[in-house]
């Protein structure tokens, strides 16, 4: 992983890739790489389906090592979605293949003259682009298929739906898993609709001959490594709870917590939780041969994914996880999971994201457009984005566009991106993160290293506003660092609760870059990102009123708890003062 | 984690006074004979609540142990995330039991969202408007009536002793249970009674739960 492939899709003469050294980009991964050459290359105030954006695609530190959970892969860009910097990250095979063919990144630029759309092919001699038309407005599952009819079932792919090559400002990328479907996504802002711009369908990775990455110490990395994996088996979070159940463990809790945002955050409530559980779930999985725990990516021992077939045993798609199964769930008023697994499965398809597709549609059906809880509508209403039809097209760019053009007031997005899973009346510290971060509601993955590492939590008065602004900021820090490993964020419980998992961790790491790793880099990493990311946004034309929730969490108590959201502006603006 | 040493979340059978007089329903009584591999579909219906009668204005720890003999372990290291009428709570000694609360139980929980509703986490401050107060101190110790959400791990693990002594029950939510289990359930429910008369397990898909309600108890047979 010692250099960056360029592929410039606006060349006379047609794209050209070329390899270069890291040269000031070294030591970085996933999102510190992704966000550094973002806020470096690519100017701000240009337009995110412009030649003048690039896409960044980064694995993470030790991805394509043994390192468990060390695949996951970060995509950067300047968001269509948002307008500002963006992240979005993913499992499936991609990160391990791209880092052992020696790439820390593969920066897509430039932008063909014309329609052509165009497949990438890496392996161990080079870089071969070709023109290929045959898979214009292809589904990710058709289209991998056929990849796999001339490539084989080895190579690992990433692709854009018909949603990308539409420049649907809600177009994910697809990155295949380890049975070579296209069921991983970098979802989160717009990404797939920058990769349509750069003409580009698929990418195919092979990495047949290219050796596993070593580290620089291997007998202590070797060591650190086996305790790590003890540590997440042993913990009851990530040994037990998520393979059993998955992410959507959660409905029913947080659903009882009253914080499950249901018919378009109207209330925190859902009758219909209990239908569309992670307990309900697992046991529809179990009774129809679909596997419960399951990786999306080879070095997974956490296994939090699964498959979900149909009622005769065929697979629909990977067992959808919370966020999904709330966005296309609660948010919607379905509760058959049968239909939102037939969504989760046709978003995959289309290459969209679930969160923001869940919430789009929640706001069409605010608007009228259907009722709440018409599954078969909800269905319908996501067909017609997959045709790109003008409906769908609105419908495609997410929750914000929805809203504005059917005049919702009740718009549950920041900086234009969809709020996730939870609501910020009943969480208001995860408002605080909703509100301020620099990618549009996300991005809460960092706190086991802030209770280790920044040492913070217990000793934040509950009482006090400062309290959710210092956790937040906080959080914000070491989420950035986080996912500049490209470590799996499910690690970070059992890294909260045992110590001896947290320094096997740091000694991993320690272990494989041959530099030991202190609190004070992992802060300081934090802040380098959020700096440049913070940075890109304000020359974006981003100010303080874009670090706001809507209006209407201040104005609208959300029953059962009827809490409305109580942190104060000023207070908002003072997260980034370190 | 888990069960403490493996064995059973309970630390003593404790002869529960599990009938309490439902109001304005018709009671029915339903026993099933299903086979072990089977308990675990009943998840989702402990995850929907059931009634209890026990002694209220005491401690949520009192609750627990004393009265239904959940082993202190158990308490402490498995059942991480706990909501009293849709509250988070902290502190299961100065949290009090009300006449007709409601009790969820769960097991840590993943994500920020997880570790913010985790109890006495380092997050709890997150969330301080959906905390339980603590009520410690202005107890009447009473006979009365509390409905207990079982979710995930936690479910699995106290499920069983719960059904096999008997819980009360929706109508609704039964009916949703026999409408929404999967199929392969009904090969290991090996038979039914209802209000002591036997009958064909099929039989109970087709009758009318809504407005009723249901005392269930299982008996348990080894699967195979
Ligand atoms: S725990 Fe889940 S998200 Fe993380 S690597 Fe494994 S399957 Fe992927």
């Amino acid at each position: 992983m010692d250099k960056l492939l360029r592929i410039d899709m606006g060349m006379d003469g047609g794209p050209k890739a070329s390899e270069e050294p890291l040269g000031d980009y070294a030591g970085l991964a996933g999102r510190g790489m992704t966000s550094a050459i973002i806020a470096k290359e690519v100017p701000p105030l240009c337009h995110p389906l412009g030649k003048d954006n690039k896409l960044v695609i980064a694995p993470g530190l030790l991805s394509g090592s043994h390192a468990a959970q060390s695949g996951r892969v970060s995509v950067g860009c300047k968001s269509p979605l948002t307008g500002g910097i963006k992240e979005a990250n993913s499992g499936g095979q991609g990160a391990q293949v791209i880092a052992r063919l020696g790439y820390a990144a593969i920066v897509l630029e430039g932008k063909p003259g014309d329609d052509t759309l165009y497949k990438v092919v890496i392996n161990k001699d080079g870089v071969e682009i070709t023109p290929d038309n045959s898979l214009k407005m292809m589904g990710n599952y058709d289209l991998i298929d056929k990849i796999r009819e001339t490539y084989g079932d080895k190579v690992a792919c990433i692709s854009i739906g018909p949603a990308g090559e539409m420049k649907m400002a809600a177009a994910s990328v697809a990155f295949t898993d380890m049975e070579q479907r296209p069921t991983r996504h970098a979802g989160r802002g717009g990404v797939g609709a920058v990769m349509g711009t750069k003409g580009i369908k698929v990418i195919v990775l092979d990495d047949t001959g290219m050796p596993t990455r070593s580290p620089k110490d291997p007998e202590k990395f070797k060591a650190a490594n086996k305790a790590f994996v003890q540590g997440l088996k042993k913990h009851p979070i990530t040994g037990e709870g998520l393979p059993s159940f998955g992410t959507n463990i959660l409905t029913n809790v947080i659903n009882e917590a009253g914080a499950l945002p249901t018919h378009n955050f109207k209330t925190g409530r859902f009758d219909g939780a209990g239908n569309i559980s992670g307990e309900t779930q697992s046991e529809i999985m179990k009774a129809r041969g679909g596997m419960v725990a399951h990786g999306c990516h080879k070095g997974c021992v956490i296994r939090c994914s699964g498959i979900y077939n149909d009622k005769d045993g065929n697979f629909v798609t990977k067992r959808p996880e919370y966020e999904t199964v709330w966005a296309h769930g609660g948010n919607c008023g379905i509760d058959d999971m049968d239909t939102i697994a037939e969504l989760d499965r046709m978003d995959d398809d289309y290459g969209l994201d679930t969160i923001e597709m869940g919430a789009a549609i929640g706001v069409a059906m605010e608007a009228g457009l259907a009722e709440f809880g018409d599954a078969e509508a909800a269905v319908n209403l996501l067909k017609e984005v997959g045709k790109g039809s003008p409906l769908g097209r609105i419908i495609g760019n997410g929750a914000a566009v929805t809203g504005k053009v059917f005049g919702v007031e009740r718009v549950p997005v920041v900086k234009g991106q969809a709020l996730p899973a939870y609501d910020p009346r009943s969480v208001q510290g995860m408002g605080v993160t909703y509100a301020t971060t620099t990618m549009g509601a996300d991005h809460t993955a960092g706190y086991a290293v802030t209770a280790n590492v920044l040492n913070v939590g217990g000793s934040v008065d509950p009482l006090n506003p400062e309290g959710q602004v210092e956790l937040s900021r906080n959080l914000q820090i070491a989420t950035a660092a986080i996912d500049a490993t490209g470590m799996c964020l499910f690690i970070a419980f059992a890294i909260l609760d045992q110590p001896e998992t947290f320094e096997a961790l740091v000694d991993m790491i320690g272990a494989f870059t041959g530099q030991n790793l202190t609190a004070d880099d992992v802060t300081e990493l934090g802040k380098t990102i959020l700096t440049f990311e913070r940075d890109f946004n304000s020359r974006a034309g981003f100010t303080q009123k874009d670090d706001r929730l809507p209006n209407f969490f201040k104005e609208e108590p959300l029953p059962p708890h009827n809490v409305t959201f109580d942190v104060k502006d000023e207070d908002l603006d003072r997260v980034f003062n370190w | 984690m888990g069960s403490p040493a493996g064995g059973s979340p309970f630390s003593s059978v404790v002869k529960r006074p599990m009938e309490p007089k439902p109001e304005n329903y018709s009671t029915i009584n339903l026993r099933l004979t299903v086979e072990s591999d089977r308990l675990s579909l009943f998840s989702s219906l402990l995850g929907q609540g059931f009634t209890l009668k026990v002694r209220t204005g005491c401690s949520l720890r009192e609750l627990l142990c004393e009265q239904l003999g959940v082993h202190a372990d158990y308490v402490d290291q498995r059942i991480q995330t706990i909501f009293l009428d849709g509250k988070t709570v902290d502190d299961v000694d100065t949290a009090v039991i009300r006449q007709e609360s409601t009790l969820a139980l769960s097991a840590a929980m993943p994500g920020l969202a997880g570790a913010t509703l985790r109890r006495g986490g380092a997050y709890a401050a997150m969330r301080r408007q959906i905390s339980h107060q603590n009520t410690a101190g202005h107890n009447s110790v009473a006979d009365g009536v509390v409905m207990l959400k079982l979710f995930n791990l936690v479910a699995l693990e106290l499920g069983p002793g719960f059904l096999k002594q008997g819980i009360w029950i929706r109508g609704k939510h039964m009916e949703n249970f026999f409408k929404k289990v999967p199929d392969y359930f009904w090969p290991g429910c090996r038979a039914a009674e209802i209000d002591g008369t036997p009958l064909k397990v099929e039989e109970i898909r087709r009758l009318e739960w809504r407005h009723r309600q249901v005392f269930l108890k299982l008996e348990v047979k080894e699967s195979g």
